[in-house]
């Protein structure tokens, strides 16, 4: 049962094959048993409660939505009414949710059952789900490697069979980066494509909720389900989204594929043949390779450890003991319910990027940090756009490295490398695509990343589907190479 | 209150911020009421969920958009909102939304009467921004009250042009009434709906460069306003005659009432670095030129024409107009009766002598008599035609007052005491008498003195106690003199 995706459950239970009951039943068994660090907290009640409720609606005649019965697990930094909602944070241990992210509605309006929240770095600070204030979180295909960040828990979940699909959140590789290392589909959509209400946010203008799957087909699914105008969030593209469930062709002939051959250097060498063997493959599917350069790219990590963080300290601001977050019970006064609260309740990440993004922002210092760092972005942008005039869609490696060891990478800068190839989406809003597309020689997975220009999602979907009608890396369990839950 | 500082000038800039009438808040949904139970109407967005996002209210736009068009200002067809950042429990997100860089409406002008001369004003620029919550304290707690939180704001900044507490106060008192006349704000002064902050520095005449300023903040009344800035144009002045080398310290005051003096709260070496920066949760705003184009030919008339109009089109006196355009709820109720009655300036007098000091009897305000406009306008034509006379006239006001559903026409005819006597062979053969009796006021008003056609008709109306109809007097008595 595990293995099915999230297509063939909704037809099992549509076929009345399996209720809604046994299969929510049986993932949260496995759930609250073994899941690697992956959950902060189990939604048994709500779970089996909308499970009954489905089997009853379905059995009454009554027509069932696109997810039907599908277990989906949601990272802890999405709005779900009445759950607990962390961010991974001790500051939020005990806060409560009071109204659904947009994402939810969208999600249960389709009959899918929520069954989890998942661990994450601290307000979605990281690359390795380290900076859990809770846990840590292992990948598994093996237990001694890092899954990625932030969106670890999520990601690792979907991997290990946890639940097909699931929720994470992307502001600068967070979605892309663990699918990479976990050998599953990771999509960052276009920036207003998918609301963010909800969503607590990191850095605005970067964040967008993206899905993970195993099969292209899931991640088509559950993206059309999420990808829709929004009037509760003012950057939603307001134009309806296409149909990327159905419109996916599997063709790529013609497609111009660009490749950015002065980025390639000083990869991982396992990373770099699994890039080569993917451009073979999409020439064999009838894709022309068109050389392209991005030659802003290199300056997108400093760029956004200033941006990301400027917008992080006063989205963060509101964490301030006074409303919801821990009150410190040292605190004697207004200024120490600040001081002591937050420095109780942020993590080091945390605490360290709100002090950068408040140094950049500060009189003085914000010409020569956010405003400059604000200009190279545009120069970043600038870049996809002549780019994108010559081919159709990039592709690029996810990552320069496979999965690290947990604890291996301590020097910040090198963890802020981590994102080399998936931040300059973030910057320019566009949709990307993390592949499943091979593994190093210790049997570590490896992502091939294809990106497309703003609003082109199902262009860069079908890519994946092309791919995957001539591949198995997709189909690849982390069980089946010895490394068992 | 003088304005002249001797030697020294004052240089003053008022900032007022203005609470928008909307029927929601500026970035949530939620109700903008005044008066509901603490943290009544209160939101995700107000309260400063995690995951909230601010989605700009379309209302609260077309009323910035008319003041801007009101005080011709110009309209940015591309503004930005930025974030403020400073700590403080009222303000749920420890940020303030406001427009820093682009704000949606550039420069404008009031001109206004102060003490009887024509004035200009400018104005620098105007944005919108949030309201914050407020702090309630206990004898040991402080709560937060958020019900507040989130009211759209716009804050009026003018340039540094004003010269006086006198001219401050006219300046802001014009402001109101164009945001009054506007339906941009109730402009309600108990409420907060206005609240103003004062730049003021004083220097030598003559002098180019601006000195050191002092800020007083958060002031709500016009009077207090005026009284504050005029004790810290005294306070500097008196402090360069004593330490003419020396300059004030710039920083934050605020007006101590009993003491009549201003005390400072924050010196400018601890002020915030509010590290502005473009708010990433809202695009642009964009106003589309049709979008201004149609409130621009929509807008109501603004008070300074209607005062014109009022003097050179209904006839009014200047004290007349003054009186009733500053008073909106009064002007209203005035231009709505005026529509159907005869002689504006006598509607006028009715409304602001006769019925405004009955309402004052009760203290209350002639609107809150229940009477409908029209049926004072109708008690005026009632007059005009002669129909009832002026003595007539306050009887029924009278009852007006006391039932305010009847119209005058209905009590009028409801009494044979309101029957004026158009017995004409009666009423002459009372004049005659009256010619006869008053051989020297014939004689004066033979002379061309109007005052004693008016005596004559004074005897008529006390010898028929009053009703007699005045026109029917006026022109029997003519017919008799001329005899």
């Amino acid at each position: 049962m595990f293995t099915l995706s999230a297509t063939d459950i909704v037809k099992k239970f549509k076929a009345k094959e399996i209720s809604a009951v046994e299969i929510t039943a049986a993932f949260l068994d496995r759930a609250e048993k073994e899941n690697l660090g992956s959950l902060l907290s189990v939604l048994r009640t709500r779970a089996m409660k909308r499970a009954k409720d489905l089997d009853e609606k379905f059995l009454s005649g009554k027509s069932v939505g696109a997810l039907a019965a599908v277990p989906v697990i949601i990272k802890d930094n999405i709005m779900i009414d009445g759950e607990i909602c962390t961010c991974g944070s001790r500051f939020l241990e005990n806060y409560t949710a009071t109204y659904d992210a947009t994402v939810i509605k969208d999600l249960e309006n389709e009959d899918a059952i929520i069954i989890a929240k998942s661990n994450m770095d601290e307000f979605a600070m990281g690359s390795s789900t380290a900076t859990s204030a809770f846990k840590r979180c292992d990948n598994p295909w093996n237990t001694d490697y890092t899954p990625g960040g932030s969106s670890g828990g999520s990601c690792a979940a979907v991997a290990a069979g946890l639940a097909p699909i699931s929720l994470g959140s992307d502001t600068g590789g967070s979605v892309r980066q663990p699918a990479a290392f976990c050998g599953i589909y990771g999509f960052k959509p276009t920036y207003g494509r998918v609301s963010r209400y909800g969503l607590v946010a990191f850095a605005s203008s970067l964040d967008q909720i993206g899905p993970f799957a195993r099969n292209i087909d899931d991640l088509a699914l559950i993206n059309e389900v999420i990808a829709k105008p929004c009037q509760k969030d003012s950057t939603s593209i307001q134009t309806p989204a296409e149909k990327t469930s159905k419109t996916l062709s599997g063709s790529i002939k013609g497609l111009k594929i660009g490749s950015p051959t002065d980025m390639l250097e000083g990869l991982h060498p396992d990373i770099l043949s699994a890039y080569n063997a993917f451009i073979n493959t999409c020439k064999e599917l009838g894709a022309e390779i068109v050389n392209i350069s991005l030659p802003h790219n290199k300056y997108s990590v400093p760029v956004y450890y200033i941006l990301a963080p400027a917008e992080a300290s006063t989205n963060l601001a509101r964490f301030d003991g006074i409303r919801y977050t821990k009150r410190s019970s040292n605190a004697k006064s207004l200024a120490e319910v600040y001081e002591l609260s937050r420095s109780e309740g942020f993590g080091n990440e945390v605490v360290q990027r709100i002090l950068l993004g408040t140094y950049v922002l500060s009189a003085g210092f914000q010409d020569a940090y956010y405003r400059k760092a604000q200009k190279v972005r545009a120069k970043i942008c600038e870049d996809f756009e002549i780019a994108f005039k010559t081919c159709d869609v990039i592709a690029f490696p996810t990552t320069p490295f496979p999965a690290f060891k947990h604890g291996s990478i301590t020097d910040p800068v090198a963890m802020y490398k981590q994102d080399i190839f998936t931040i300059s989406a973030n910057m320019a809003g566009l949709p990307a695509l993390s592949i499943p597309s091979g593994f190093t020689k210790e049997g570590l997975p490896i992502g091939i990343q294809v990106q497309g220009a703003q609003m082109e999602d199902g262009k860069v979907l079908n890519v994946a589907k092309a791919f995957e009608s001539k591949t198995n890396y997709h189909t690849m369990r982390p069980s089946e190479k010895g490394v068992s839950l | 209150m003088s304005s002249n500082y001797g030697e020294f000038e004052a240089i003053i800039g008022l900032e007022i911020h203005c609470q928008l009438n909307t029927k929601t808040k500026l970035f949530g949904r939620e109700p903008n009421n005044f008066g509901a139970e603490p943290n009544a109407n209160i939101g995700f967005v107000d309260t400063g969920q995690p995951g909230a996002l601010p989605v700009i209210n379309e209302e609260a736009v077309k009323k910035a958009v008319r003041f801007g068009l009101a005080v011709g200002g110009k309209i940015r067809e591309i503004s930005y909102f930025d974030r403020k950042s400073y700590f403080y429990p009222d303000c749920p997100f420890n940020y303030q939304i406001t427009q820093f860089y682009k704000p949606i409406i550039d420069g404008g002008s009031i001109t206004c009467d102060v003490d009887g001369e024509q004035m200009h004003f400018t104005i620098e620029h105007t944005h919108m921004e949030n309201d914050s919550g407020k702090l309630v304290h206990f004898p040991d707690f402080t709560g937060v009250d958020f019900n507040r939180s989130g009211a759209p704001l716009i804050e009026i900044v003018s340039d540094p042009c004003i010269r006086s507490p006198r001219q401050a106060s006219a300046y802001a008192s014009a402001i109101r009434s164009i945001l009054l006349y506007m339906n941009c704000s109730d402009c309600n002064m108990q409420e907060g709906h206005l609240r103003m902050d004062a730049n003021i520095s004083v220097r030598l005449k003559g002098e180019k460069e601006l000195r050191p300023k002092a800020e007083i903040k958060n002031m709500n009344s016009f009077h207090n306003m005026e009284l504050a800035i005029e004790a810290e144009i005294q306070s500097q002045i008196s402090f360069y005659r004593k330490n003419p080398d020396k300059r004030i310290k710039t920083g934050t005051y605020r007006f101590d009432l009993e003491k009549q003096k201003t005390i400072l709260m924050r010196a400018k070496e601890t002020a915030n670095d509010y590290r502005y920066f473009p708010e990433p949760d809202l695009p642009p705003l964009v106003l589309e030129p049709s979008f201004i184009k149609e409130i621009k030919e929509s807008l109501p008339e603004l008070p300074v024409a209607k005062k014109e109009r009022f003097i050179h089109t209904l006839g009014l006196s200047k004290y007349f107009a003054d009186l009733l355009v500053d008073d909106k709820l009064l002007c209203d109720y005035f231009e709505e009766g005026q529509k159907i009655c005869k002689n504006p300036k006598a509607y006028c007098n009715w409304l602001v002598v006769e019925f405004a000091a009955r309402a004052n009897e009760i203290n209350k305000h002639i609107k809150e008599l229940q009477i409908p406009p029209k049926h004072v306008a109708e008690l005026v034509n009632l007059i005009e035609s002669g129909r009832i006379t002026g003595k007539m006239a306050k009887e029924i006001a009278d009852l007006m007052c006391k039932n305010p559903n009847l119209s005058p026409e209905a009590i009028a005819s409801s009494d044979e005491r309101f029957k004026p006597m158009n017995d004409t062979s009666a009423l002459e053969l009372i004049i005659e008498k009256i010619v006869t009796d008053n051989p020297e006021s014939i004689a004066d008003y033979k002379d061309g003195k109007d005052k004693a056609f008016q005596f004559l008709v004074g005897q008529v109306m006390q010898k028929t106690k009053g009703t007699a109809s005045p026109p029917l007097v006026r022109e029997i008595l003519l017919k008799k003199i001329g005899e």
